[in-house]
């Protein structure tokens, strides 16, 4: 049988707005599926969850930063507008980086490009391995870290 | 319904006790940055043991080893079934070579780890939902507060949707999927029941039941074919949607290498498709929809049209070959046909829409063809063409970029029970449609009641009816509720 993806497919073709919940569903199956790398992963906080609004999402620290190795825990909310709007990301486990508030964890959606400007075609897992990918640049790298392991207390 | 969820608490001993007797294996991925390895392992297993296999395969400490699935770490207490990990998914490992290992799980509790088994320590966790809705615990993130009563208690959790488009074997698993989504989404759902033909179905149990599992399996291609059909009884939001679309492809035009992009479409999708159509059908029938006889059955040509264009300034009925676009022909017929076009794919002409579409001599044909032969129907929605268009798309670098890779090809084999439903359904769209009249004169007392009401702009009236199948309630409440979007 077809998967969502052709289904949402087959929708842009007649220039119907995929609805928010089937590309949600077909977020959560890809992140079953491990799909990319294994570098990123993410998937429904709550599985009973109908409204698919809060997921978690995993980063690996890549190997040659400060974050090497390290398993950063994510939450991202998307709201009833996505994917037309972005999803409101923040840190669990505590980090030190550019565009990610000290004190609570969130991601600044202002100082993270694709969230600044957001298409609907972003994903997820684009999201997650867009801050992946800015772990890697020159200005965030070598920033010290907290301890490992440590979350913020909100 | 008592259909047990993976969370209610005496399912979960049960399956702890049958754990061992239980012997189904699947084969999960388990992937790190570098490497990727399959592991068989029985799918009611702890998370413990699953690391004991990696362990030896990876040849690591088994307390190196933090395994990652949908987001979440996954604690050694708890099951693969848990997390709903089923055969041919994929987990993320991390080994962790450096002093805190498994620094991910245990320490953070609560916070980092975010399933349902928060704050718990090597015991098994009781993953009921109950328990992590406003857990008192203090743990970290702040539970849901806004968590919607679940509706579909009971009804199996979501693990179900592993198998999405992976077949359907369970019936009961496929119907909670589609209620969940539907219930989740008012708008496809009113959009949905508003359909006459599906509220004629409804009062057919057996039929329902048979419809959601094809319409699951098939759900894009009908999805097309009922939004088409949906098209042609409301002119103006066909018109609405050509424009989208041509204006979707003047854009895709736009990109760079949009252009031979969108000819590429044109010569593999189209061509095929209209050559396969007619092969099946004999001439193209649907330019017989429109009502008349005229089965001009053109080719369309990758040339200029050279023959005469229809005078622009004649009789009102000959200008009604409208949009066709793209590189397809224009006939040079006068009637009220048209050629099937890049954005007018059944070559449905908007004039021939307000005449009762379906009561054309040329459609009942049709549907006679398919109910007599419901393989034709089958052979449609599965041929070739369908899975070239289908590739075609994931290649396309604008559209592929939506999504993940190709989809699979659809279902090619011919279901005994599909065929029958789609007789079953194909009869009761002929059938239901059989008497009807024009909308007008079906709702011509509602529409005066509308009217008295207060609703005096006549054309939403209309609409709100046709939609709403003449229920006068359910039109008002479309009418105050509507809002451009």
């Amino acid at each position: 049988s077809l998967r969502f993806f052709s289904r949402g497919v087959s929708m842009k073709m007649l220039g119907v707005k995929v609805p928010r919940n089937f590309r949600l569903l077909e977020e959560l199956e890809e992140g079953q599926k491990g799909v990319g790398d294994g570098t990123v992963s993410w998937g429904l906080e709550d599985d009973e969850d109908m409204t698919l609004t809060r997921w978690t999402g995993m980063i690996i620290g890549p190997a040659r930063t400060n974050y090497e190795n390290r398993i950063y825990s994510l939450k991202v909310e998307c709201g009833p507008k996505y994917p037309e709007v972005p999803p409101t990301v923040r840190f669990v486990t505590k980090i030190s980086m550019n565009g990610i508030n000290n004190s609570n964890g969130m991601v600044d959606a202002r100082s993270i490009p694709i969230l600044a400007k957001w298409q609907n075609s972003y994903s997820i897992k684009v999201v997650l391995q867009e801050l992946r990918r800015l772990m890697m640049s020159k200005e965030n790298m070598k920033l010290p870290q907290p301890p490992e392991g440590q979350t913020y207390s909100n | 319904m008592a259909e047990n969820s993976g969370t209610d608490p005496a399912v979960e001993t049960n399956i702890e006790e049958n754990a061992a007797a239980s012997a189904t294996i699947i084969k999960v991925t388990v992937k790190t940055p570098k490497d990727k390895e399959e592991i068989a392992i029985a799918e009611d297993s702890s998370v413990a043991q699953f690391k004991e296999e990696i362990s030896k395969r990876f040849k690591a400490k088994q307390d190196q080893l933090v395994l990652i699935f949908a987001g979440k770490i996954l604690k050694d207490g708890d099951t693969l079934g848990q997390h709903g990990i089923k055969d041919g998914l994929t987990v993320h490992l991390v080994i962790k070579t450096a002093q805190k290992s498994s620094s991910g799980s245990s320490q953070t509790s609560a916070s980092s780890g975010p399933g349902p088994s928060q704050g718990n320590t090597a015991e098994t966790a009781d993953p009921s939902p109950a328990s992590n809705l406003g857990t008192p615990e203090g743990s970290g993130p702040s539970p849901t507060p806004t968590q919607p009563p679940n509706i579909l208690a009971g009804f199996g959790d979501l693990s179900g949707l592993g198998n999405l488009g992976m077949g359907s074997a369970n019936f009961m698993e496929l119907q909670q999927q589609m209620q969940r989504q539907l219930m989740s989404n008012p708008e496809m759902l009113s959009q949905i029941m508003e359909n006459p033909l599906v509220q004629s179905m409804m009062s057919n149990p057996d039929l329902m039941r048979q419809m959601i599992v094809f319409l699951y399996s098939n759900f894009n291609i009908l999805f097309l074919l009922v939004k088409t059909m949906e098209l042609a009884r409301n002119p103006a939001m066909m018109q609405e949607m050509m424009r989208n679309q041509d204006r979707a492809l003047s854009n895709l035009e736009s990109i760079p290498g949009g252009y031979n992009a969108l000819r590429r479409m044109y010569t593999d999708i189209q061509e095929p498709m209209f050559s396969a159509a007619r092969e099946q059908f004999g001439n193209n029938p649907f330019s017989a929809l429109g009502g008349n006889t005229d089965n001009s059955g053109v080719q369309p040509s990758r040339t200029e049209n050279r023959e005469p264009l229809p005078n622009p300034w004649g009789p009102p009925d000959s200008a009604a070959t409208t949009t066709t676009s793209g590189t397809a022909s224009t006939t040079s017929s006068t009637t009220s046909s048209t050629t099937p076009s890049v954005s007018n794919p059944l070559g449905i002409s908007s004039s021939s829409l307000g005449n009762g579409m379906f009561n054309s001599p040329g459609m009942q044909s049709l549907m006679q063809q398919i109910s007599e032969n419901p393989q034709l129907m089958q052979n449609m929605l599965s041929a070739p063409y369908m899975r070239t268009m289908m590739q075609s798309l994931s290649q396309n670098p604008d559209i592929a970029s939506q999504g993940p890779a190709p989809a699979p090809t659809p279902a090619a084999g011919t279901n005994t029970a599909q065929q029958q439903l789609m007789q079953q359904m194909l009869q009761m769209f002929a059938g239901g449609n059989a008497s009807t009249p024009t909308p007008e004169v079906r709702f011509q007392q509602q529409l005066e009641q509308l009217s008295a009401m207060g609703f005096i702009n006549g054309e939403a009236n209309l609409q709100a009816l046709i939609a709403t199948g003449g229920d006068i309630n359910a039109a008002i409440e479309r009418l105050l509720g509507s809002q451009p979007s």
